[in-house]
This record gives C-alpha cells, structure tokens and sequence, in this order.
C-alpha cells in the first residue's frame, strides 16, 4: 500500500485548539483521523483526544495486518470512544460530558470505507472533480438535504447546531460509507469546521485537486485563516493521496507500508496517554512484546533512512 | 514506603549482550548506565526502574515490585515506551539517539548512543565562576542555541514536546557539538496526584502553563525554556520560577542590567522567549532560528549613568528587603 499523506493544524483566533488529528497503518490498511473538540461544553480537546486515542488503539489491536470488517470495526470503535468519553466524565462527576466531533477513514486493498458523526468532513476528489462529501449532522445540512430548494442563508446561523456528537448522553448517530473503489491519485480530505466554515467547497476541491498533498494542505489552511482573520475557528485538514507517483520515493509524506514488518505498527499519535487510556489498553505481556517491536521496528525505519 | 533507592547493577553484568562499565547517572525513570557493545563500541543503557515503586537488592539482577504499585509500575512503564518511540523516529546529530530497545530482567532497557563531554550545566557553572562580565560570549550562545533549535525542530516536527529543556538536559560534547538529552521527562512522570498524572518540570526553565493543567501547551512552551536556557548562559543562574514572575517579574531588570555587555537583538530574542504569555512568544522554533540568525551589524545600547545608578539603588533596595524578610521570618518561599 503506497500513499502522500500530510495533515496540518493551526490554531485560528480561539484560546485553545480543540481539533485533533492523526494516522497509524499497518503493513496493509490504514487509518486516517481527525476530531473537532466541541466547545460549550467542557475539556473538548480531551475528548478529540480520546476519540483518537480509542480509535487507534482499537485498530492496532483489530488490524492483522487488514480489518476483517471494515464498516463494523469504524461503528464499534467509535462507540467505544463515545462510551470512554462517558466515563471519563462520569469518573469525575462533570456536570456535563467533554463532546467532539469524529471522522474516520480506514483504506486497505483498493478500497477505502469512512465514517463520521458531527460535522468534521471528508472530500473524495478524482482528476480535480468532487465525487463526494460527507453530510454534517447539523440542524443547517439536514434541511438542506431534506428541501433542496431551501436557502441556505436562512439557516446559516443554525451551521453550529449539531444534532449528534460523541460524548453526548444520546447514542451517537454514525454514518458510515463504504467499500468505496479508489483509483490512483485519488485524494481524500478530512477536515474541521474551521476549514469549510470559511471556504467554498469548489475552491477546497480545487486546491486538492490541483496540487500534491503537502503543498494543498497547508495552502488550503491558509486560506481558511485569511478568510475568516480576526474571528477563525482553529483550522485543521489531513489530506491523503492514493498510490499516486509512479516513481515513489518513500519520504516522511510519502508511505510505503511495505517496509513495515508483518504484525508492524506505525502511528502518528503518540501523545501520553492518560489513566483511563491506559487502563482500557493495559500493558499485557503481549503488549510489552509488541511495544518493544515496534520500537526497533522505529529504528530500523530511521537508520533506513539516514543511510 | 521505602526510602532506598533500587540498587544499580554491577559492573561487568552483562545485559542483552552488552557489558556494564558503571552507572553514570540515576534519576526518577531509572538508572542510566555506560557499556560495552558485543564489537566494543561504547554506549548508554538507561534501564527501567523507578525509583518509588520497584527496589532491588545489592548485586540482584531482578526488581521488585510490590503487587499495589504494579499498575502505576506498568503506566510507568508506557512512558518509557514512549520515550523509545520518540526517539526512535528521529535521526538528528543535536538529538540523542537511541540504538535499540530490549527486554531483560523483568524490565525493559534503552540503548543509546554515548555521548563524551559535560552538561551545559557545568558549563555553566564553571563559566560563572571565572567571575568575568560575560558568562558565555554572545557567538557561543548563538551558535549553541543554533544547533540545538535544529534538533528541537525535528522533534516538534514529530509532534513531539520535550518539555524539560534545561541545561542539564543539553549536553555539550568533547567534540563541541550540542545534543538534546533526556527525552524521559518530556513524556509524563509518574505522580499519582488526584486522578491525573502530571508533567514534571523544572522551576525556572518551565513556561507557566505547565503549571496549570488546562492550558494548551506547545511548541512555544519548549522556546520558553530556551529563552529560560539561554538566559542561564547570560547570568550564570536560572531565571525566576514562572509563578513567581507572575507576581513580580524582574526579568526585563536583570536582562536590562546585561545591555551593552550582549546585543541588543540577543536580550530581545530572550524576552521575546520568555513572554508569560504564551501566544506572545515564538509561536514554532523556525520563527525563532529566523529572528536568532538575522544578520547584519549588532546594535549594543549601553546603559545611562543615570540608568546605573538607579539599578544599583534597586540592588540595595531589594538587598535590604531581602535581609528584612529573614530577619523577620516573613516571606520564606516554599
């Protein structure tokens, strides 16, 4: 499996940033995530956080070396987290549950499978034209959907209203799709309310579909800060292109999984991870072997790399 | 709890086929050793054992762990993990690197590369006790720092924090490259205060919001201690404690006291480092290499006579009040 995969965030004219993101891969699936910590409510960059920490833990330990089950794997997992979240708020008697948007792409073989709940979103674009976004679950998109003819403006003041999020004591809503075919150089964008909140979807696709990765990514994030200076939303993308190059030179954007060992693991999220993480994902024997593997695994990649 | 620290192992142990020479340094983590790979090349093996939850007897080879710490031991035990992951990612001269990673005598071990020179701790200390104007010349500083923000931006660009940068952690090499130590602090330490595990720090080099749990912290909280690293090389001592500066801060007096004696730009750079404020700082480390490594002629402004004598007046003020608060017993710190 080859992929160009850059992610950037930055934090817009907010105090903090709440947004999150991240990718781990195996020999031969991986998975690609991005979660917007809601405000309003408490600690919303600890559940973006959990929300990534969860998911990921779940495909290291689900994916050997591919997802048996793809579209049940994302469902259950982001249940899991949606349920971590309640009890860390229950842990510590919260008045009110830490909440975060989620979106979530898994890809193996040619095929790629996403889900999301919240308003986090995905772009599929293929030779510069959008195939297909996700639908925020938000009050403004739903009846968008549901009359076509509406106006948006009318709603526009409803773009923040979301119906569903992990963490929230109603049973999170999760749209999945998939088996989606992928050709090469396809390009998927995942992405946070702070991006298309202030840029057209036409000049996101344009910007994905016209430039490699690294280079659209953090123009795109640029863009979306200019546009809204002064009042911006923290401005998170990560943006994957599919077995693009011919001439594939693996470098830190360009992934190879081959080089990954059989039962390897790589993963971008490597924050601390706090007690309740840990104890969801205590330190068996097996646990401490793979650790240790992955580790040297580490060093051969960079010692590869230095050479 | 028992207050002995788990011993060392001995000399000539040998450990995933290398040869122990002697322990080198210990700290909370675990006890770090020098050793002899199976060719003879000299390393570092830092050896996994904290010393508040495992003991382990005069030449034993195996801890012990009581069965209510295990869960802590085994949290404990994940950061070390991670500190191996971090550095396993990077390969950077100004990074310290780590061979290989193994597990033995029911603990784990980190294999690095060994590293022959001094802190920039003792540099320090020794610097200032020449008693000169200057404890560091400004191009020292400048191309120390120089290197050392090189590493620091691999690091960051892993999305990676170290969080206790400090000049014991800068390691200054017999052949004068700088390296960027002890990644062990930046992961968490253990501390089972309430029901959250805290980052340690170190009063003086530590941006203020480590010391509050909910603020963001980030690449500008490892370029505060930069800023706190680079005023050490300048005075000879570390700054004040971040809480304390909160109240009142006397870095802009201090660093004033140095104009003339370092350039302008330089006194700037670290102010501008050290800002309480975090989004007043340096936001990434290439926002500092560019301001640190601006060329053109440096600019000096002596201080007034009139400036001279109103700081020495301020020396004696604080003096006096100093001594009047340990003759009274009031305001002792801590």
């Amino acid at each position: 499996m080859k992929f160009s995969v850059f992610q950037i965030s930055r934090r817009g004219d907010r105090e903090k940033n709440e947004d999150r993101m991240g990718y781990c891969y195996t020999r031969e699936a991986g998975l690609f995530l991005l979660a917007d910590g809601m405000g309003g409510h408490p600690e919303g960059e600890v559940a973006a956080q959990m929300a990534l920490q969860a998911l990921s833990a779940m495909f290291q330990r689900a994916a050997r070396p591919i997802i048996n089950d793809p579209a049940g794997f994302l469902s259950d997992a982001i249940l899991a987290a949606h349920r971590q979240i309640l009890r860390y708020a229950l842990d510590r008697a919260m008045d009110d549950t830490p909440r975060t948007t989620i979106v979530a792409a898994l890809l193996q073989g040619n095929t790629a499978y996403w889900a999301h709940c919240g308003d986090s979103r995905l772009y599929q674009v293929r030779g510069g034209q959008l195939v297909t976004r996700t639908r925020d679950h938000s009050y403004m998109e739903q009846r968008l959907t549901l009359a076509a003819d509406a106006k948006p403006s009318a709603y526009q003041n409803n773009r923040n209203v979301l119906f569903t999020c992990l963490g929230s004591p109603t049973k999170p809503q999760i749209d999945i799709k998939g088996p989606v075919e992928l050709e090469h150089g396809d390009r998927l964008l995942l992405c946070s309310d702070g991006l298309w909140g202030s840029v057209d979807d036409d000049v996101i696709v344009h910007h994905v579909g016209s430039k490699p990765v690294p280079t659209s990514a953090p123009d795109l994030v640029e863009v979306a800060l200019q546009n809204a200076k002064g009042t911006s939303d923290n401005v998170t993308v990560l943006a994957i292109e599919w077995e693009s190059q011919t001439e594939f030179m693996p470098t830190k954007t360009n992934i190879s999984t081959d080089e990954i060992a059989d039962g390897g693991f790589a993963s971008t999220l490597q924050v601390p991870l706090g007690p309740e993480l840990a104890a969801m994902d205590d330190l068996d024997e097996a646990a401490i072997e793979r650790s240790i593997a992955e580790i040297n695994e580490a060093i051969k990649r960079s010692a590869a790399r230095k050479r | 709890m028992s207050k002995v620290k788990p011993a060392p192992l001995s000399p000539d142990t040998v450990i995933g086929g290398y040869r122990i020479i002697k322990k080198v340094a210990a700290g909370g983590f675990g006890v770090v050793y020098s050793a002899l790979d199976p060719d003879g090349q000299q390393v570092a093996i830092k050896e996994y054992l904290p010393a508040s939850l495992a003991s382990r007897g005069a030449g034993e080879l195996l801890p012990q762990v009581a069965p209510d710490k295990l869960s802590l031991y085994r949290l404990g035990l994940k950061s070390f993990f991670e500190e191996g992951r971090a550095l396993a990612q990077i390969s950077h001269p100004s990074v310290v690197s780590v061979m290989n990673f193994f597990r033995e005598n029911e603990t784990v071990y980190m294999v690095m590369n060994y590293l022959e020179g001094g802190s920039l701790q003792d540099f320090i200390i020794t610097a200032r006790d020449l008693k000169q104007q200057k404890v560091f010349r400004e191009s020292t500083i400048r191309s120390l720092f120089d290197e050392i923000l090189r590493g620091l931006r691999i690091v960051h660009q892993h999305k990676m924090l170290h969080l206790d940068i400090k000049p014991a952690n800068i390691f200054i090499t017999d052949d004068n490259k700088s390296v960027l130590i002890d990644f062990g602090a930046a992961r968490e330490v253990l501390s089972k205060e309430g029901n959250f595990i805290r980052p340690m720090y170190t009063p003086g080099f530590a941006a203020p919001e480590m010391y509050r749990r909910d603020s963001a912290m980030g690449p500008w909280t490892d370029i505060y201690a930069i800023g706190a690293c680079m005023y050490a090389c300048m005075q000879g001592y570390p700054p004040n404690e971040a809480p304390q500066r909160t109240e009142k801060d006397r870095i802009a007096v201090a660093l004033g006291r140095l104009r003339g004696i370092y350039s302008d730009n330089l006194i700037e750079v670290v102010e501008w480092c050290m800002a309480l404020d975090a989004l007043s700082r340096p936001q990434s480390v290439f926002a500092l290499q560019k301001e640190l490594s601006r060329e053109g002629e440096r600019r000096y402004t002596k201080l007034t006579v009139g400036e001279k004598v109103r700081m020495q007046f301020e020396n004696i003020v604080t003096d006096a009040k100093k001594n009047a608060k340990s003759a009274t017993g009031f305001g002792v710190r801590k």
